[in-house]
């Protein structure tokens, strides 16, 4: 296992090192995204809290320059330690905001980085799940205010929300600035405490529930029957 | 989406598909249920010309990762895996080609070539060279995820740089989301005949930004850049809100406009399938949008979205008119997922 590990691993690097070499020597690779970081935020408004998803894609041309922000140690691999501050640097340069209000907290769901050849080759995309609370939105309509402040210098950006899964937030408005550093979410929250299908659900069991006990009662009253014409 | 949507949505393609396929049946066209047969007769002759070795690099199991494996990037900087034309005897390079012809359209075969030749174009203009990334017509693969069958689920792959197609059939019903087009160069010559391979997606869409009053182009143009795919390789799963001008406000010959646009992509598959899904996709033109971003002028580098509830397809161009990824989604169907739902 572990030599099929190393001989993947090194298969990744050759990879990294060819592409580097076709960079290097100016062959055009194709002209995908190579001398920017492609950041895209996904962001699902539900009624109890907001849910953040964002991929970053380094073009091959600026891979390196990321892999020395993630590799402190300038190792050449990337430790637990330093993946972890590479992504709460990311995290803190995303702001959140509802209705104006201060800086909603965000804590880390999840994240992903990949090694330091997969981003050499164009194939390795950081993905990061953040959540914050927002358990004390009242009905009616706000305002979601996002903002990302990460990397400026060779970015490109994509903010998009989400359809909400919850049929009680919806959706009504997207505003951005020209470059969608910043998205401002419009929505409405629905005051009604439980969705449609969760009352269908509701009715389906008391209607369950209600069937049981009559039939247990008739089955009850059946053997008080049979209990009685036995016994006479 | 809530259940007591989706349960109402299912029965109702369900019968889109049954009223097509009796349609199709009446008018003595193949059905879908035909196509699927002639495509798993395809895809056996493609696989009786194998050996053992080979047989086992084109088949996948349905439920495994290979079902979701494919990327807009070249080999090998994406590994791929499958049957590479470029390993295959000719006799194996012609039954891929005829199970290819029977899958696809005659247009749909027609788009897929010429991205490939766009790529062979590219190679040949010096990209790749030496020991970087793998271009030409020689780098692209084939794979079947699941069994072929007439009746059970499984995915026709075909893909390599700048084609990612996902053929999902299970029995007389298909799906071709998601796949990925794309071109670069978007234009090139073939002994003096100007060659396109997205060109028609192009061009109509401009035909139809243009087409809109200032009212709907008011809502169709997104005032901000759009610089790549929202919905490209890696982002299954997810649905974004739609944005941009609701085709319900277009007269008839504007829908018209836009449905062509969008059989670009549903018309890749064999006709009977396309026919089938085209009728899905006009059924819920009242809930689709249609958004833009960038110039209106033919020529231009412009994005454009189409988004319904069961469609998403958008048009990137990266950093010019010579560079264009393209993604088609069914939210609800990507992969087939309808068809394995219990």
């Amino acid at each position: 296992m572990t030599t099929a590990r190393s001989s993947r691993a090194s298969k990744r690097a050759l990879l990294a090192l060819l592409a580097a070499i076709a960079v290097a020597g100016g062959t055009r690779v194709s002209a995908h995204r190579l001398d920017e970081l492609l950041q895209a935020a996904r962001i699902a408004i539900e009624p109890d809290r907001v849910e953040l998803e964002m991929s970053l894609t380094p073009g091959t041309a600026v891979a390196d320059d990321l892999i020395r922000q993630i590799d402190a140690d300038g190792n050449g691999a990337f430790s637990g330690a330093e993946k972890q501050a590479y992504v709460d640097r990311t995290l803190s340069a995303l702001v959140l905001r509802v209705d104006e209000g201060p800086r909603l907290p965000m804590a880390m769901a999840s994240a992903s980085v990949p090694d330091a050849a997969a981003m050499r080759t164009g194939d390795g995309v950081i993905v990061l799940r953040a959540v914050a609370m927002a358990s004390s939105l009242s009905a009616g309509s706000h305002r979601l205010f996002f903002r990302n402040e990460h990397a400026p210098a060779n970015s490109v950006y994509l903010a998009n929300a989400l359809v909400p899964e919850s049929d009680q937030v919806a959706v009504t408005k997207q505003d951005r600035d020209g470059d969608q550093r910043e998205l401002t979410i419009t929505f409405a929250i629905n005051g009604a405490p439980a969705s449609t299908s969760r009352w269908v659900w509701i009715g389906l069991a008391g209607t369950l529930l209600a069937t049981a006990l009559l039939s247990r009662r008739r089955h009850a009253g059946h053997e008080q029957v049979a209990r009685a014409t036995s016994s006479g | 989406m809530p259940a007591s949507i989706r349960t109402p949505l299912i029965v109702a393609v369900a019968l889109v598909v049954c009223m097509a396929g009796a349609l199709a049946h009446a008018q003595g066209k193949p059905t879908p249920a035909d196509t699927t047969k002639q495509v798993v007769a395809a895809a056996q002759a493609v696989v009786a010309t194998l050996d053992a070795a080979g047989k086992t690099k084109v088949q996948f199991p349905f439920g495994g990762p290979q079902r979701t494996r494919w990327s807009n990037l070249p080999s090998p900087m994406f590994e791929r895996q499958g049957l590479k034309l470029g390993d295959l005897t000719p006799p194996q390079r012609e039954a891929v080609t005829k199970l290819l012809t029977v899958a696809f359209s005659g247009s749909g075969y027609k788009k897929v070539t010429e991205i490939m030749h766009g790529d062979e174009v590219l190679r040949q203009r010096g990209g790749g060279a030496g020991r970087g990334p793998a271009f030409g017509e020689n780098e692209y693969y084939l794979a079947f995820v699941g069994t072929p069958s007439t009746t059970t689920p499984w995915t026709l792959q075909f893909g390599g740089h700048h084609l990612a197609i996902n053929l999902t059939m299970g029995g007389s019903q298909a799906t071709l989301a998601p796949s990925h087009t794309a071109a670069q160069p978007a234009t090139y010559t073939v002994e003096g005949r100007t060659v396109r391979p997205l060109g028609a997606e192009n061009d109509k869409a401009f035909a139809l930004i243009n087409a809109l009053d200032a009212t709907q182009r008011g809502q169709a143009i997104l005032n901000y850049r759009i610089a790549d795919l929202v919905l490209g390789p890696r982002e299954d799963g997810k649905t974004i809100q739609p944005e941009g001008a609701k085709v319900s406000t277009f007269n008839a010959s504007q829908q018209t406009m836009l449905l062509e646009i969008v059989r670009e992509w549903t018309g890749i598959m064999n006709d009977a399938y396309a026919d089938a899904r085209m009728a899905e996709i006009k059924a819920d033109l009242p809930q689709t949008f249609f958004a833009w971003s960038g110039p209106t002028t033919a020529g231009s580098a412009a994005y454009f979205r189409i988004q319904g509830p069961t469609l998403v397809i958008e048009y990137a161009p990266q950093n010019g008119v010579d560079h264009i990824h393209t993604i088609y989604r069914d939210p609800t169907n990507d992969y087939g997922t309808k068809f394995t739902r219990k």
